[in-house]
């Protein structure tokens, strides 16, 4: 879910588009460097982006019957790394806004950064992390993938208390009022987005090994021994 | 038919053949109007200028226009019911000016919502980005963004299609089952887009893509008349909220 047209004033809009800005510049910098180097990489990084666009569209299973979307920059953020993401995620925003009426276009820079910049560094980091520690790709993605989506509406609900404190407990008590009514009911459809990830690179390590080869997710397999003539 | 109903709006609307510029300036000012203006009277006038003008002039189709516009209430209303309940030792209540705090977000993000949906079911997608250019957005971010605008259809219809075959199949019949299905869906979805991706590429370099993708401008002209009465509308409605106490 993101934040509506109009919905914040108009110095914390200004703000956080400021905040956005030098994150979505390095990655248009790294997406033109990209694509000086291999002009078709602008395909590829098309298909990564309308990935992501189609991937928020995809409906996750609950529970209760009910249904929601997983936001998906933390596949995208494992796979194509965060400072791609950061530009990615800020086009699909657009597209959101304008396509969908999901989101707005003064609230694109808050968006930005809860959905293309924090969601994806997060999700990055803590898979990283993981990998490190001796987790293997699926456990990785999996806790990459929870706290993205987690960290994207902590920032939310944080982006929103700065904008309406309190009137008694000022910032203090709106972070609480936010986080429980956007980032707690948030975390069973977080756990969601894991397991998707998990199914998602499950399947991508059969049906797409290479691919997950060349974006360094996964070491070549080894060759086999050439028997015989060659 | 695209497959979403605002794109679909916008290459339909009767104002497809205007200058995506002369609409860029009505809407953003309407935007601007939205969010800096008092909601009483800047932003209802706001809403009502941006709604008479979609399903008037512009001739948006009024359902498409309505269920749009309405989509983004349900975080308006739980995000504005959430800012004006106040937290205290005593337990929740209501903030003081509670109605017209709430009031106020709701007809804030109306009014912005209705004047950007004004820009989108009018201009499609295509014929904004080139208009980035002249933002000094760079040529290669602007070329990504137009190949996600014409992948992500390809890639929607492979969805709905990809989901009805597995709901025929039982694929969704259960928690666990629609869990792999989802699962599965996703990997479909990105394989067909690497593999879609793969051989426009290998298209494209047959026929000598070096530089990049490039493609003729559609040149709608701007009309003085349409940029007149825009800044003449945003000037009325800056003036009345001023004016109006």
């Amino acid at each position: 879910m993101h934040i509506a047209e109009g919905f914040l004033p108009a110095g914390h809009a200004v703000g956080w588009t400021v905040a956005a800005a030098p994150f979505v510049v390095h990655g248009a910098r790294a997406v033109v460097k990209e694509v000086r180097e291999n002009p078709e990489s602008t395909l590829l990084l098309g298909a990564a982006g309308a990935f992501t666009f189609v991937l928020s569209a995809i409906k996750l299973p609950s529970v209760t019957g009910s249904s929601s979307h997983p936001t998906g920059t933390g596949a995208g953020a494992i796979l194509f790394r965060p400072p791609v993401m950061a530009l990615l995620g800020t086009v699909v925003l657009l597209f959101q806004a304008l396509l969908l009426a999901h989101g707005g276009l003064t609230t694109l820079g808050a968006n930005a950064f809860a959905f293309a910049v924090v969601g994806p560094w997060v999700g990055y980091g803590t898979y990283r992390l993981t990998r490190w520690l001796g987790g293997g790709l699926l456990p990785g993605v999996f806790a990459g993938m929870v706290l993205a989506d987690l960290a994207t509406y902590v920032t939310t609900s944080l982006q929103l208390a700065l904008a309406f404190p309190d009137a008694t407990t000022g910032l203090a008590g709106a972070a609480a009022k936010f986080l429980g009514v956007f980032a707690l009911t948030q975390i069973p459809l977080a756990i969601g987005e894991g397991l998707l990830g998990v199914l998602l690179f499950r399947v991508l390590t059969v049906n797409a090994r290479p691919e997950l080869e060349r974006l360094g997710l996964l070491s070549p397999a080894p060759v086999p021994a050439a028997g015989g003539a060659a | 038919m695209t497959g979403l109903a605002v794109d679909d709006a916008a290459w339909s609307s009767a104002w497809r053949r205007r200058s995506p510029g002369d609409k860029l300036l009505l809407c953003g000012g309407l935007v601007g109007c939205a969010l800096v203006l008092p909601a009483w009277p800047g932003s209802v006038l706001v809403g009502l200028v941006a709604v008479g003008l979609a399903l008037g002039p512009a001739r948006v189709p009024a359902r498409t226009f309505g269920r749009a516009v309405r989509l983004p209430l349900a975080f308006v209303t739980v995000g504005a019911l959430t800012a004006v309940v106040s937290v205290s030792g005593d337990g929740l209540g209501w903030a003081p000016d509670a109605a017209s705090r709430a009031a106020s977000l709701l007809g804030h993000s109306v009014a912005g919502g209705a004047a950007v949906l004004l820009l989108a079911t009018t201009t499609p997608m295509s014929d904004l980005l080139p208009a980035l250019r002249r933002l000094r957005v760079p040529a290669a971010v602007v070329e990504v963004a137009s190949v996600v605008y014409r992948l992500l259809f390809v890639l929607l219809q492979s969805l709905r299609t990809i989901r009805e075959a597995q709901t025929a199949r039982m694929g969704h019949s259960s928690l666990r089952r629609s869990y792999r299905s989802t699962g599965v869906l996703a990997a479909a979805v990105l394989t067909r887009s690497w593999d879609r991706a793969r051989r426009m590429q290998e298209g494209l370099a047959g026929r000598g893509m070096e530089t990049g993708l490039r493609v003729l401008p559609e040149v709608l002209p701007s009309s003085r008349a349409f940029l007149a009465t825009s800044v003449t509308g945003l000037a009325g409605i800056v003036a009345a909220s001023v004016l109006v106490p």
